[in-house]
């Protein structure tokens, strides 16, 4: 026990950060460096939207979830899945905003319309090898690998009543692009596809602008000084990423055309690709 | 084009008017390093008080920090490069120990252990006259996002302190630590230093320090927070000043929003 410490009325146990106070930003500094551990860089997480592609029903859904079995033969990507909750999350803020709820009841509220997704998407996707994942069972991953199952994971990060007050408004900030995105991250995925029903990312809206014109393939840099007002992905994605160390490669592609899912993955040109 | 969207629009939400959750309760926290890593002589009178706010019918909520261990794992994990959502994951463990220890403690006065998603049964705990007891720890986990050169997680016991007084609509979040509050300058070091009993965030921020008395993220946070627009931060080893701040007293330092 010769590592306790004491002498301040305290009982320290000695470590570089021992008695320093966590808010000192020299303190924090020294705790950083260059990179962080990147645990399974090999892995493709595919986010499949839920106002895109769920709410569009079976037409949309069908091609989607055989193309997802075409990949899964020969068992050559490692995929992790994720859905969006779509139009039903859209309608629980609406009501949830006239009740006045808190942001942090919301944000416990929101994750159950995804779940429903999740289950469909499972129901049609298991008898070819998928499972629902738990929230961070994260270390089950290598054996769902080795055993051709594709994990369905939980999109929206656990913040629930701690949802931070937002910058504006009273919604929660965390939502599912951010909670896939900062799963990625944080496991050190290789890339993440978005499949969306549009080509890519646009300057503008284009189901409410005719003129909107596709981004080309740019870095995460570049497209944060062109950052539309309107964007298919949510802004704390971006925000998250420009601070983050792990991931290099997204990739928002149109999953109402077949094949464009699957050259993503495969690391082809698809959609709009941003780089870090 | 394949099928349309099939799209909600059954309710246009009207303007947002907050409704606050259970606004009558203190959620306090208790600090890790501060009071809990000196143990009994420290701990036992807080507990004293807090037991006998209980008694005169202040619903208190208690929330528990990390402290030395925190440090030393933290420690540890940023040597081996760990990304911040395993180290915030890694940082769950302490608070809940501490939390356990007070829960033990508490027991004969009604101390409960609960965990994070436990909020919902608060109103039957308190009206038993329980004291609920739990992890100052947001549950973020692996989802907590890294902060530019630092590996540390921004979201610790302080901030899950004053999430948990936002969420619940309380006004004031109180933290309980080894010292006043705040001082124009450290008492330790400069004898004409004075004590300041009440700042805003604003002019927190604005001094620039490079240490803060809570976790910066609660100092931003405050000036949006729907409801809990105060920081009480006091001394818990004076006697007397937990269950002056219980009692809604200005004891300590507030910081306001």
């Amino acid at each position: 026990m010769s590592d306790l410490v004491g002498g301040d009325g305290r009982t320290h146990i000695h470590s570089k950060l021992m008695r320093e106070s966590l808010q000192n930003k020299s303190v924090l500094s020294n705790t950083d460096s260059e990179r962080d551990l990147q645990i399974f860089p090999d892995v493709t997480l595919v986010s499949i939207g839920g106002q895109s592609i769920f709410d569009r029903g079976k037409d949309a859904i069908l091609p989607l979830v055989d193309e997802l079995i075409e990949l899964k033969k020969g068992n050559k990507h490692k995929i992790v899945i994720g859905v969006g909750g779509g139009t039903r999350t859209r309608h629980t803020m609406a009501i949830a905003t006239d009740l006045g709820l808190p942001v942090g009841g919301m944000a416990q509220l929101v994750g159950a319309m995804e779940e429903l997704n999740a289950i469909l998407l499972n129901t049609l996707l298991a008898p070819h090898g998928s499972m629902p994942m738990q929230r961070d069972h994260f270390w089950d991953l290598p054996l769902y690998f080795a055993e051709g199952i594709t994990p369905i994971a939980i999109s929206v990060p656990p913040y629930h009543f701690w949802e931070p007050p937002p910058d504006e408004g009273h919604l929660p900030q965390h939502g599912s692009d951010f909670g896939l995105f900062q799963m990625a991250e944080v496991l050190g995925f290789g890339q993440i596809v978005f499949v969306k029903d549009e080509d890519g990312l646009y300057d503008k809206d284009p189901k409410k602008h005719a003129d909107a014109k596709k981004l080309p393939d740019m870095t995460l840099e570049q497209l944060l000084a062109v950052m539309p007002e309107e964007n298919i992905l949510d802004q704390e994605l971006f925000r998250a990423w420009k601070h983050a160390k792990n991931t290099k490669r997204i990739a928002i592609v149109n999953g109402l055309v077949r094949g464009e899912l699957s050259k993503a993955v495969r690391g082809e040109r698809a959609g709009t690709v941003v780089t870090k | 084009m394949t099928a349309e969207r099939k799209t909600l629009q059954a309710h246009v939400p009207g303007e947002y008017q907050p409704t606050a959750v259970m606004p009558d309760v203190r959620v306090v926290k208790i600090g890790g390093q501060s009071i809990l890593d000196r143990g009994r002589a420290a701990v036992f009178p807080i507990l004293d008080e807090i037991v006998e706010a209980r008694r005169q019918g202040i619903q208190v909520v208690l929330l528990a920090g990390g402290g030395t261990r925190a440090r030393h794992i933290y420690s540890i994990a940023s040597e081996l490069e760990m990304p911040t959502g395993v180290i915030a994951t890694l940082g769950k463990y302490i608070p809940m120990q501490n939390a356990r220890m007070l829960q033990m403690l508490l027991a004969k006065h009604g101390g409960l252990y609960i965990l994070p998603d436990d909020f919902e049964k608060l109103p039957l705990y308190l009206q038993m006259g329980c004291i609920p007891v739990m992890s100052g720890m947001p549950p973020f986990g692996y989802w907590e996002k890294r902060e530019e050169g630092s590996r540390i997680p921004p979201h610790r016991t302080d901030a899950g302190v004053f999430l948990s007084a936002e969420f619940l609509g309380s006004r004031r979040a109180i933290f309980i630590k080894d010292e006043d509050g705040l001082y124009t300058d450290d008492p330790k070091k400069d004898p004409t230093a004075t004590h300041i009993p009440r700042i805003t965030a604003q002019e927190l921020t604005a001094r620039g320090l490079p240490d803060v008395v809570v976790e910066r993220v609660v100092v931003e946070y405050l000036p949006r927070a729907q409801w809990c627009k105060e920081l009480q931060v006091i001394n818990g080893l004076k006697p007397g000043q937990v269950l002056a701040a219980l009692k809604g007293e200005d004891v300590g330092t507030i910081i306001s929003a």
